[in-house]
């Protein structure tokens, strides 16, 4: 019998980990992140994880031990959220580049300055360009599950890319649930042989240049283009491995997660709410509120962010007249939120035009309620019917 | 390959006729102030047609040992000395008829043939000699131990005529062998093909580019999961200063006080070569850079440069080592220790890496003006091994040479004025005070100094 434990997100992520059995685990603390670089360390030191405790000076060198570790040919697993994301940014830039599977949860914290060190998606939404893939979660168990899966997603021949856990801080990270534990067979049947530096490794047994200079000449230019393209290639082919990997855990374990994304009583929706992360609870129970009022909403979680989901949107976006998006971090550029951003990227492929209003919450760690939600809700409802809000409308200020 | 024999190097043309060889070796041989017993005489006149010494050259095939009728010569295959059996000694003296180098004597007061001994591979006439006239090299030990290996390079790449650093990597790569990992930050030496260009590579081992800040971590993780799947893999950086000393300085320092099994090379040509040679922490004082420009309001550098190896000896590494191309056999001495302590912590060599270009002297120079850095103490010679707790000189230099005259070998410190080179004096006395109070104390020796500057 699959055992249940109570966990907090964190630890739900470092128990993704300790059940992929990764062989090198590299931590550096950072609020809210600490609780799984202590989590690891802990099973480590208590025998129940065999793998290399790199506890390293920073989080620049915690990706990059990984990366070492992975050309080696090992499994490997971190975590990092805010600063320690910024300051690791030159070798998070490069790891999507080198085509290593490697696995790391962001802990989703808000930027400084002001500074802050609460919850907020600034970081992993900074940071969506690189090539990472990108899941977000709703819950804890969705983080353990989630964290085993992206192994089996980034290890796929089709994609070798490295792959972004994200939760969000102080709500998952410090929330504590009830999680189901796969019984360890399985998730070892279900994750099978390690597939992490067959394609480019650093071997004595197979010597190889890893990452050459490339470019210049015209030949050495369209090798980069090629390498490029084989990048997009692979973000592309994980819009299909992760709808696979998702199905076949599903069938071994009965843990159920939308793969891309979620719709949320749809059947009769005329409009809906966009979410993504832990807001999920809330927004779903506003819609369960509403619903009880008459109001015909649905919700769309978006679980996996990169590669973007597009053409399941599209479907989706299709059933609806209108929607709201809510966004916990800031888009500058466009005043708006980035969530926003891409789902008005997508409305060009609809058969028809639907207005989009962008909403932003939730920042520094504060809440975002079903109230809030409800609020969305109206919004919706209201463009749905014409009368549509053009500005952000910022959630403190309701 | 056959076997190469350390040579006693004769440059008769900087000797000046002391004669202190002479009484050096009747010393040690004879226990006697009479120069008779010297195996080594000076030739004094050139009307003789030569001014110099004159020594047994240990023949390939000697002359002596096969005009010998009584077998009392002959060539030790081992050490290439050519050895002389008292026992089997007629005093017949056709070997010193048969030296075409006047190498062998008659010694009238033993009543036989004397001939140099090599005295067992530490001669006493080179220690005596002053104008360095004589000159003991070691160096056929690389040859023997390191002329069978391949050479893990491609034949030709891409650095400048006279880079040192094409020698380094030969001899690295040779010496610590085909089961290495080898790390090569941006700079030259991934640009001249150790990485590769455009899909070929230049490097028989598995070569990568990590980050220039990242090169001591990527390593640790990679020996970490070699070691735990029970495979031995060399970690190998050939990083340079800014990899190492600047903006890699976190990481370096990170995997020395975690103890990773690393085998960390800085190649510290003093500078940003690569970019346009722009200023590092490791470049001297008064030095000019590309962005330490000399001009009437600026100077060159004002800083001394930031002397990397002791801080990487206060890590409390396996090992610590300084080292130049141009001393080879201490070299691979070095490279041998840093490579065994790299299997059981972390072991950093600093080599002084001349740059032609970035320096601004002729490619032809690089060794010299090594060893003219030795000889100056602008960098010496040391090693530090963990195991023992010693710190000690490898190549002692008590009085050093003229530090004018090295300064005037390099184009970036043409401009230097008398205070400048003053100061760099300075610095490079107060760092040797602090090495000699650590060699003779141990390492708390430098809290006991009193460092006049």
């Amino acid at each position: 019998m699959p055992e249940k434990i109570v966990l907090d997100g964190n630890e739900a992520a470092a128990w993704g980990a300790r059940l992929a059995k990764v062989d090198t685990v590299a931590v550096y603390p950072i609020t809210p992140q600490s609780g799984v670089a202590e989590a690891l360390s802990t099973f480590i030191a208590d025998g129940e994880l065999q793998a290399d405790l790199m506890d390293v000076e920073g989080e620049h060198s915690v990706l990059s031990v990984l990366q070492g570790a992975a050309f080696a040919g090992a499994r490997t697993f971190t975590a990092s959220c805010g600063q320690g994301l910024a300051f690791m940014f030159e070798p998070y830039f490069r790891c999507p580049n080198f085509r290593i599977p490697i696995v790391m949860g962001i802990v989703c914290r808000d930027g400084i300055t002001p500074q802050c060190v609460w919850g907020g998606q600034q970081d992993a939404m900074t940071v969506k360009e690189v090539g990472w893939i990108h899941m977000h979660c709703e819950n804890n168990q969705e983080i353990t599950d989630t964290v085993v899966m992206a192994y089996k997603i980034a290890e796929n021949h089709d994609v070798m890319l490295p792959v972004n856990v994200c939760f969000d801080g102080n709500f998952l990270s410090y929330a504590a649930e009830p999680v189901e534990i796969v019984d360890q067979d399985i998730v070892d049947r279900f994750l099978g042989e390690k597939n992490v530096n067959w394609h480019a490794a650093l071997d004595p047994e197979r010597p190889m240049g890893i990452d050459p200079l490339t470019g210049l000449t015209p030949e050495g230019g369209a090798m980069f283009s090629r390498y490029r393209r084989g990048q997009c290639k692979g973000m592309q082919n994980a819009l299909r491995v992760i709808p696979e990997v998702h199905r076949e855990w599903k069938e071994m374990t009965g843990h159920d997660f939308a793969p891309l994304i979620e719709e949320y009583r749809f059947d009769d929706a005329e409009y809906a709410i966009v979410v993504i992360g832990s807001m999920t609870g809330a927004g779903k129970d506003a819609v369960d509120v509403a619903r009880e009022k008459g109001q015909k909403v649905g919700l769309i979680k978006i679980k996996t962010f990169r590669p973007f989901p597009v053409n399941a949107l599209i479907q989706t976006l299709s059933k609806v007249k209108a929607v709201s998006v809510v966004d916990r971090s800031v888009n500058f550029g466009w005043n708006r939120g980035f969530l926003w951003q891409e789902i008005m990227a997508t409305v060009p492929f609809l058969q028809k035009k639907i207005p989009v209003t962008s909403f932003i919450g939730g920042l520094a760690g504060t809440d975002i309620t079903v109230e809030h939600m409800l609020e969305t809700i109206n919004v919706a409802e209201n463009a749905a019917q014409g009368k549509v809000v053009e500005e952000t409308i910022w959630i403190d200020q309701l | 390959m056959g076997n190469a024999y350390n040579t006693l190097a004769v440059y008769p043309e900087k000797c000046n006729g002391c004669g202190e060889c002479e009484k050096a070796c009747a010393k040690v041989k004879a226990n006697s102030t009479d120069v008779v017993h010297s195996r080594i005489k000076v030739l004094k006149s050139l009307e003789d047609g030569f001014f110099g010494p004159v020594v047994c050259m240990q023949c390939g095939e000697p002359n002596c040992v096969k005009s010998c009728p009584a077998g009392a010569l002959s060539k030790n295959p081992e050490t290439g000395v050519v050895e002389w059996n008292e026992d089997k000694c007629v005093s017949c003296t056709i070997c010193t008829l048969g030296c075409p180098y006047a190498g062998i004597y008659y010694n009238p007061l033993m009543s036989t043939v004397v001939k140099c001994d090599h005295c067992g591979g530490d001669p006493e006439c080179v220690k005596v000699c002053e104008p360095k006239a004589l000159e003991y090299r070691p160096e056929a030990s690389v040859y023997n131990d390191q002329g069978d290996l391949e050479d893990l390079f491609a034949p030709g790449l891409a650095a400048c005529l006279g880079c040192n650093m094409e020698i380094l990597v030969r001899h690295v790569l040779r010496h610590v062998g085909p089961d290495t990992v080898l790390a090569a930050p941006p700079g030259c030496l991934p640009g001249v093909c150790a990485v590769g260009f455009n899909g070929f590579t230049g490097s028989k081992v598995p070569s990568f580019h990590p980050l220039l800040t990242n090169t001591a971590s990527m390593l640790a993780g990679l020996r970490r999961y070699y070691k735990r799947k029970g495979r031995d893999v060399t970690a190998l950086a050939l990083a340079g200063d800014g990899g190492a000393a600047d903006v890699g300085f976190q990481s370096l320092s990170g995997a020395a006080e975690r103890g990773e099994e690393i085998l960390f090379v800085c190649i510290d040509n003093e500078g940003y070569m690569n970019t346009g040679m722009q200023r590092s922490s490791t470049t001297p004082y008064g030095s000019w850079t590309s962005t330490t420009p000399v001009g009437p309001s600026l100077p060159g550098k004002a800083n001394d440069s930031k002397y990397m190896p002791l801080v990487m000896l206060m890590h409390d590494v396996e090992y610590v080592g300084t080292a130049v191309t141009a001393y080879i056999d201490d070299f691979h001495r070095k490279v041998e220790k840093a490579y065994q302590a790299s299997k059981r912590g972390f072991a950093y060599l600093h080599v002084f890496s001349p740059c032609t270009t970035g320096w601004r002297y002729p490619g032809d120079k690089t060794m010299e003006v090594q060893r003219q850095a030795v000889a100056t103490n602008i960098f010496p010679l040391w090693e530090y091994e963990k195991a023992t707790g010693k710190l000690a000189f490898t190549h002692p230099v008590d009085n050093p040479a003229s530090l004018e005259n090295y300064l005037s070998m390099l184009g970036k410190f043409r401009h230097l004025s008398k205070e400048q080179i003053e100061h760099l004096k300075n610095t490079a006395a107060m760092r040797v005070n602090i090495l000699k109070a650590m060699s003779e104390q141990g390492l708390a020796g430098y809290q006991n100094l009193k460092v006049a500057v």
